[in-house]
């Protein structure tokens, strides 16, 4: 895929959503992450956002997030399976450790890191998705009115953040072209080369701030009541995937009220039912319209204007 | 009466001891195209941003002097009434966008000016039909090329609808086409709606006849201020000033009274002076004047050997067949082949985005090409890590701030060597003194004006004594002087046998001192060949000498120069008929 289309796909999705129902998605998606503790239900919450994901082309930069993710995830998981000394299926005992006994390594332990590292990747994700396809300013129109400044301050973040990131791509080429090896195999070593070009980076950023504020100042920034330019409108498509967001929210409320989305995994390894398996699929299928959407977009471009 | 007014203006940065501003009077008219000249860091800036109510409120410092817009005085008028009386648009266009796309980006000033929205839909399609950008509303500013990023700031000002614009080297980062297109605009604004427009430039060739008054400043003053652009070439002539464009110092040096100011007023008087006999004569003065030999004597004659070598040239890059694809999957580059030898002086022009940067990058190694070879003294660049060629192939980008993080300039430099285990002492002082930096030895880099940055920058490359340099754009926002500095400093470098690969949007910069010339496109090289064959039949990538005599000479003429010598021919000629004419008429009494 060329990064016309990609830039293309990410577009639409972009333009197509309000940013109310981006922020509502994420929102939801987090939050619910928080809530369940079922892998099932994490899962579906994974796939879905994945799909979306997919559905805009950002096969690439998904996967960049989530090597972070799942290094993130190994940590957690062997944490837990080292200092955890709950659950009664014994894959191994290790050697025994000064305060903190013979090391013993459970099936339970080690499922739950893995539930916890699922939850972390679900987070990951919809962070992926937020820095891609919601736009910065949608969030500033959002917030608009009272809470301006913040959310101007949150949009320009989102904004410098790739700039700087490529700010010290290209401080660390130039250093490198003046001899600097950041190749050492000491990481005190490697630290002391990399501080000069942090040190470029900030003086860089800072600059770049000053002449960033002279902007809005000429721009009248801070002139009082300001009005508020809406470019989006509240259009079907949604309204569609409000209501499935709703719907899978209040449903995930009430199967974890009801005590069908809770999984515990100690001291044993709870058994996962038919039912809970239908209602992750059920909860995953609301969350993954938008992809639908998207994909309905791109193949029926009569959509557009109907959705 | 004055529109603006300014009267002793003094004004001093926080914790400086020298004025960047003294004694500043000037009035200008509403409606005037004003044109600010001076060298980097006479005070050019601080005078506009001292209009536009920047100093001291935002900046801080000691303020004197008062400056009024319609005889009121500016510190007494509102924020908010200033705000729609005086817009600005500064150098980089990347520095001044806020938000992230071109319509947020657009209403943000009328959002802050709290107009209504019906207004503000109003404006927003008026200012994006004006300036082309109504398909670009929904885009990522960062996803737009560096022209249409400054358009996009342009018409977010505008559509503030200020009643004086303030451009601060609105050009200087735009290829020719995009740099045209912003004064084309600007200029139909000044003529069409009346707006007072004050402009700093250094492509004086792009705007100098545009200008209905010429500031010129020096160490913080005002040392002319000229609505008569004529007497103002007279006077730069005069007192050796380099803040001339290429066609009037060329007609001034050459002895002409009658100074032209543009191209088509060139060639009116070049018809004029040689009565319409132009060809017939250059073409002799080509042949027994100024050097520049007849297309077929040219078809003969070999190159010119490189001024540094006297046998074999050496071969030291190699560039076969280079394709680069972006991970996020712009085609970059495609099939590059190119050869520098040793005392080559190579630059490379085109549009923004057709590649430059990424083919100087595949050639220091800091991209690996995804299909061909670069190799450099016969060996594969990736058979190296980067660092390890900083001896051999010297790089200085586009930001020469990404270099300067040391206490002192000579600092900056021994960090190169000691990187690359080189002795220091005598190489560092002798470094400082052919870059003409040895008073700034022990200065803070970052302190220097733009151009001793530039400086700085390439002393810490220049450190590693590379056989090629390569310089990514290091003309922007260099002033004549300084670029004329640079220029030689190059020629120096190319007369030692060390290759430049070069890449530059300034056409008269790259005319004056560069041996040959690439074209690239949408990650092509179009064309390459000498200056000469490139430059002098262009639009748009040909200097304004190329321009004059375009299809008037025989050969083309590009540099400064080769066009004074063939004016001189075409001066003595003229004096000649004169004498002969005088004889005549002697005799006849």
């Amino acid at each position: 895929m060329n990064s016309y289309n990609k830039k293309e796909e990410q577009e639409q999705m972009r333009q197509r959503l309000h940013p109310a129902t981006a922020l509502l998605y994420l929102v939801a998606v987090v939050f619910l992450s928080l809530l369940f503790a079922h892998p099932f239900f994490l899962l579906a919450l994974f796939v879905a956002v994945g799909t979306i994901i997919l559905s805009c082309g950002l096969v690439h930069e998904w996967v960049n997030y989530l090597k972070v993710g799942c290094g993130f995830l190994l940590v957690i998981m062997m944490v837990n399976v080292l200092f955890v000394r709950a659950g009664s299926t014994v894959l191994f005992w290790g050697p025994a450790f000064p305060g903190l006994g013979r090391m013993r390594i459970t099936l339970e332990a080690l499922c739950y890191g893995a539930g916890m590292g699922l939850r972390l990747l679900v987070i990951i994700s919809a962070f992926c998705l937020l820095m891609y396809v919601v736009h910065p300013d949608g969030l500033i129109q959002l917030l608009g009115g009272r809470s301006y400044k913040t959310a101007l301050a949150l949009g320009l973040s989102l904004r410098l953040f790739p700039l700087m990131r490529a700010d010290f791509l290209r401080i660390t080429e130039v250093q490198q072209c003046r001899g600097v090896n950041y190749r050492g195999k000491k990481p005190g070593e490697r630290i002391r080369k990399i501080v000069p070009a942090i040190n470029v980076l900030l003086l860089s950023s800072l600059e770049r701030a000053f002449q960033l504020a002279e902007s809005l100042q000429v721009r009248g920034y801070g002139l009082g009541r300001r009005s508020h330019y809406l470019g989006k409108k509240w259009r079907l498509g949604d309204k569609l995937i409000t209501v499935c967001v709703g719907a899978g929210s209040l449903l995930s409320l009430w199967l974890v009220w009801s005590g069908q989305a809770v999984y515990s995994y100690y001291p044993r390894l709870q058994s996962i039912k038919i039912k809970e398996v239908y209602s992750a699929v059920c909860i995953g299928l609301l969350f993954i319209v938008p992809a639908c959407l998207n994909w309905g977009w791109k193949k029926w471009p009569s959509l557009r204007s109907r959705i | 009466m004055a529109f603006i007014k300014v009267e002793d203006l003094t004004y001093y940065y926080p914790e400086t001891e020298t004025p960047a501003l003294e004694k500043i009077n000037l009035s200008l008219n509403r409606g005037e195209f004003v044109l600010v000249l001076g060298s980097s860091g006479c005070g050019k800036s601080s005078l506009v941003r001292a209009l536009a109510g920047l100093l001291p409120d935002f900046y801080g410092g000691r303020f004197g002097g008062r400056i009024y817009l319609e005889n009121q005085e500016i510190r007494t008028i509102k924020r908010s009434a200033l705000v729609k009386k005086v817009g600005m648009v500064f150098q980089d266009p990347e520095s001044q966008l806020i938000m992230s796309s071109v319509e947020q980006e657009l209403v943000l000033g009328m959002e802050n000016l709290g107009l209504p929205v019906s207004l503000m839909k109003r404006r927003l399609m008026e200012v994006g039909e004006a300036f082309a950008l109504s398909p670009y509303l929904q885009q990522r500013v960062t996803q737009l090329s560096g022209g249409l990023q400054q358009k996009v700031v342009l018409a977010s000002i505008l559509a503030m609808q200020p009643e004086i614009l303030i451009l601060d080297e609105p050009t200087s980062q735009l290829d020719p086409v995009a740099g045209e297109e912003i004064l084309t605009t600007v200029r139909k604004l000044n003529e069409d709606q009346g707006m007072t427009v004050i402009l700093i430039e250094q492509r004086l060739e792009r705007c100098f006849h545009l200008a209905d008054r010429v500031v010129v400043m020096e160490k913080g003053r005002i040392v002319q201020n000229q609505t008569n652009l004529k007497q103002l070439v007279v006077w730069a002539v005069k007192e050796g000033s380099p803040f001339l464009p290429p066609l009037p110092k060329l007609f001034a040096r050459s002895g002409f009274t009658r100074i032209p100011l543009t191209v088509k007023e060139g060639r009116g008087l070049l018809s004029e002076e040689t009565g319409g006999r132009f060809s017939c004569l250059s073409a002799e003065a080509a042949a027994d004047q100024t050097g520049l030999v007849s297309r077929s004597q040219k078809k003969a004659k070999k190159p010119s050997p490189s001024p540094c070598l006297t046998g074999e040239k050496e071969l030291l890059l190699q560039v076969e067949n280079v394709a680069y694809t972006y991970e996020n999957g712009v085609e970059a580059l495609k099939e590059i082949n190119l050869e520098l030898y040793a005392g080559d002086f190579l630059v490379l022009m085109g549009e923004n985005a057709a590649g430059k940067t990424t083919l100087l990058k595949n050639t220091r190694g800091l991209l690996q090409p995804t299909k061909g070879t670069v190799r450099f003294l016969g060996q594969e660049l990736k058979t190296r890590p980067i660092e390890e060629w900083a001896g051999e192939i010297g790089y200085l980008s586009q930001y020469p701030g990404d270099y300067l993080f040391l206490p002192t300039v000579r600092e900056e430099i021994e960090f190169t060597l000691d990187n690359l285990h080189l002795p220091k002492g005598v190489r560092v002082d002798l470094l400082l003194e052919k870059l003409g930096l040895t008073k700034f030895a022990e200065s803070y880099a970052r302190d220097l004006s733009s151009g001793e940055r530039q400086r700085v920058a390439l002393a810490a490359v220049l450190a590693a004594d590379p056989k090629l340099i390569i310089l990514d754009e290091p003309t922007r926002g260099l002033d004549y002087e300084l670029k004329a500095h640079l220029g030689e400093i190059l020629q120096n470098l190319q007369k030692e046998g060390r290759a430049i690969l070069l890449v530059t949007h300034d056409v008269e910069f790259a005319a004056e001192y560069a041996a040959e010339i690439a074209l690239m496109t949408q990650g092509t090289i179009i064309a390459k060949g000498s200056k000469e064959e490139m430059l002098s039949d262009s639009a748009f990538f040909s200097p304004q000498v190329a321009k004059l005599f375009g299809g008037l000479c025989a050969e083309p003429v590009v540099t400064l120069a080769q066009g004074k010598l063939v004016l001189e021919k075409i001066w003595e000629r003229k004096e000649e008929g004169r004498q002969t004419m005088r004889s005549a008429e002697g005799a006849e009494k």
